[in-house]
């Protein structure tokens, strides 16, 4: 049985998509069958991994269950890592959920022939709450939600709270700082108080806004695998082995 | 020259040293597989691409591995099941180096993984032989069509081709050795008017090719099967002697006759003892669970004694008697077509004529010494049958299935075996109570002595209950050998 990790924020532009893909690549790294399902249409995850975002019969035959999934998965230029890529189409996936008596569990239903072929499922979650969102809290194991150090971030906790229904054996929401700027004292004071208030949600590691971060985009390539030494690269993998700990064990059933 | 054609990015280059191995009969060859040591590990890989095959931690290559005697794991147990008792014996060291390739896309995407190899042989510490470089592809998911032009575009316009033939065969044949290993059956052509002494000694030759390439692993206990082949073909080439008979001047024959028995005799006990030994465990298991552990100190007087039979077996195949043997009866294989014909009276008959009369005279006498045989028969009655089935089971293997239509020898063969293998267990129970009851005396005087006599009383008896229930099997299997179909069949194909 796979483990499903969705990053996952209402807001865009906090780091979700670099977080997937430089977990992702880091699970697979550590020998771990990996795949990252890029639901975003702007397909940031797809461009980064230089795969041609379109999948064939788009989102509707996507999640009627009609697509042989396996065959729209792309492998990357990292051996253990595969890309079920973007479509344009997924912009349309709300709608394509809507006409299901359960739309929530789609995702999921998506995902079951995989379970045994993957160790790990990443989701690249779109910003916005949504069917889709809510269908990516069903599919999920856990929820990885990349979160600014500024005033308004602790809001997230209150917005999530409302949307996921946690508790034994349900989805587990674990939070990280991202795009943190150290020198700023306004970052290092939200960092201690969300800390404080939220230390069994907060992992430790934080991933900084760095240069190699944001030039990921013109390398298409993954931190770790680009500026292995970087600040962001080590990062990433102090981020990873902080969630590899945190993961609970699926209860049975 | 590939860089022009294909758009690749380099990726790491590497240096591997690997040791190939397989069993002297080369049964991983025959399964598709081999096994083969590379950096500290051990493992089984496979020509179906299986992904990475069982292995095991294994420091340095060593030069004999016997998987029966592997820890419990998973390379055991793919191993056993293909190789069973027999040992994996190093072939060759093969020392490469190779260079990984990315094959990119218009987008610099990795589409197909690429590993150009140059492989050598190494012969011996200073000397290395080249073998063809090897090219091999691997597809990326999802990008089947890149790899299908790859392969195109490197077969078509560069003249790589991808190797039919795994690395190891290739290898073992640049050594000079024979991927498929050395058969301990050998199948000689034979032609149904070739004269009878030219035909016998065309056997007898390959039965001698099969003792000698036995004897070294024998003498070197590299697993039981060198022995065990070895007796087979000594037992054959007597059999062959004993049946072919007039084709040879007689007073040569019987005195190299009298040889071949001193030898069967002088690697009896080491076969016999290297049985109890490997199958200690199924006969642990005639006995009640709670008595089978105190069987251990039968086991080690088993052991000790195979030793010991080992030691006296190897001082008589290493004695001068055994070395003129062998140079004696070579001598009579290849001057026995010129011999004067005066006192051999089938060598110029056609053997298909003569190998068929045997077949139907010792079929014959066999179906007249089961038909005597009665619950009041002794025990030899049995055995003295059993020695003649295998007469004919060799006659029938080296001759019969050479010179004769399979409709009718195939059958034979098979009611044949059945009738062989009731006889064969009725006989070995018998000499396994026999020796049961020898040991009785070493094995009380060790410590645990006296529960191991009670478990082997048992034994003893469970023994003697499959003696008697084999015995009970016997009316069955005879009477299908002997039926009245077959021997209408014997007497229209053989005469």
């Amino acid at each position: 049985m796979s483990k499903v990790l969705a990053t996952y924020n209402i807001k865009g532009g906090v780091g979700k998509t670099s977080a997937a893909v430089n977990l992702a690549y880091l699970a697979a790294r550590g020998g771990a069958r990996t795949l990252l399902w890029d639901l975003d249409p702007q397909a940031a995850a797809t461009f980064l991994f230089r795969v041609k975002p379109k999948v064939r019969g788009g989102a509707g035959k996507l999640v009627r269950l009609k697509s042989e999934v396996p065959e729209l998965i792309r492998g990357t230029d990292f051996e253990r890592l595969d890309l079920l890529p973007a479509d344009f189409s997924y912009r349309h996936m709300d709608l394509a959920l809507d006409g299901f008596k359960k739309p929530t569990t789609r995702l999921a239903r998506v995902l079951e022939p995989l379970a045994d072929e993957y160790d790990y499922v990443f989701l690249d979650c779109p910003p916005s709450i949504s069917l889709v969102s809510e269908s990516v809290f069903e599919a999920a194991d856990v929820l990885l939600v990349p979160i600014i150090p500024a005033t308004l971030s602790a809001r997230t906790f209150a917005q999530l709270d409302g949307l996921v229904e946690g508790g034994p054996g349900g989805l587990q929401v674990l939070a990280f700082f991202s795009m943190v700027e150290v020198r700023k004292s306004l970052h290092r004071q939200v960092m201690a108080r969300v800390r404080s208030e939220h230390s069994f949600q907060m992992l430790g590691a934080a991933i900084p806004s760095a240069d190699e971060v944001e030039r990921m985009g013109e390398e298409r390539s993954v931190v770790a695998a680009f500026a292995p030494g970087s600040r962001g690269a080590i990062s990433y993998e102090a981020l990873w082995w902080d969630v590899r700990r945190r993961v609970r064990p699926r209860t049975p059933g | 020259m590939l860089h022009e054609r294909l758009q690749l990015r380099d990726r790491e280059t590497s240096e591997s040293e690997r040791t190939f191995y397989d069993t002297f009969d080369g049964l991983l060859h025959a399964a598709g597989l081999w096994a083969v040591h590379e950096q500290g590990r051990l493992s089984l890989g496979g020509s179906n691409g299986a992904s990475p095959g069982p292995s095991a931690a294994w420091a340095s290559a060593p030069r004999r591995v016997l998987p029966i005697e592997l820890e419990p794991g998973p390379l055991r147990e793919a191993l056993v099941p293909v190789v069973g008792v027999r040992a994996l014996l190093a072939q060759v060291l093969v020392r490469s180096r190779s260079q990984a390739f990315d094959v990119l896309d218009d987008e610099h995407k990795t589409v197909v993984r690429m590993t150009l190899e140059l492989p050598a042989l190494v012969a011996s510490p200073q000397r290395e032989f080249e073998l063809r470089t090897r090219l091999r592809l691997s597809a990326v998911r999802g990008y089947d069509k890149a790899l299908a032009r790859t392969r195109r575009t490197l077969e078509r316009e560069l003249g790589f081709s991808v190797p039919r033939r795994p690395l190891v065969d290739e290898a073992v044949r640049a050594a000079g050795g024979r991927p498929a290993g050395i058969s301990s059956k050998p199948a000689v052509k034979l032609k149904f008017e070739q004269r009878t002494d030219a035909a016998t000694v065309a056997v007898l030759r390959a039965l001698l090719e099969v003792v000698q390439a036995n004897l070294e692993g024998t003498i070197a206990d590299v697993d039981a099967e060198f022995l065990h082949d070895f007796r087979v073909a000594v037992r054959r080439s007597r059999a062959v002697q004993r049946e072919c008979k007039t084709a040879f001047p007689p007073a040569e024959l019987e005195r190299l006759r009298t040889e071949f028995r001193w030898l069967q005799r002088a690697t009896g006990d080491a076969r016999d003892l290297d049985v109890y030994v490997l199958e200690f465990d199924a006969m642990r298991a005639l006995v009640p669970d709670g008595f089978a552990g105190d069987l251990d100190p039968l086991l080690g007087v088993l052991r000790s004694r195979r030793l010991t039979a080992r030691r006296e077996m190897v001082r008589a195949l290493r004695s001068d008697r055994a070395l003129a043997l062998w140079r004696d009866w070579e001598a009579l294989l290849d001057e026995l077509v010129e011999m004067p014909g005066a006192e051999r009276r089938a060598a110029a008959m056609p053997i298909g004529e003569f190998a068929g009369r045997r077949i139907a005279k010792v079929y014959r006498r066999m179906v007249r010494m089961g038909s005597a045989i009665d619950d009041s028969s002794p025990p030899e009655a049995l055995h003295e049958l059993r020695k003649k089935g295998k007469e004919l089971r060799y006659l029938l293997e080296l001759f019969g299935t050479q010179l004769y239509a399979d409709e009718v020898v195939k059958p034979m063969i098979k009611t044949l075996k059945a009738l062989q293998d009731v006889l064969g267990r009725h006989q070995d129970r018998e000499v396994q109570a026999a020796t049961l009851r020898t040991l009785r005396e070493e094995v009380s005087a060790l410590p645990g002595g006296s529960a191991a006599l009670m478990a082997m009383g048992l034994l003893v008896g469970r023994v003697g209950a499959d003696q008697h229930a084999a015995r009970g099997e016997l009316a069955d299997v005879f009477a299908a050998f002997a039926s009245k179909r077959q021997r209408r069949l014997v007497k229209e194909t053989f005469g």
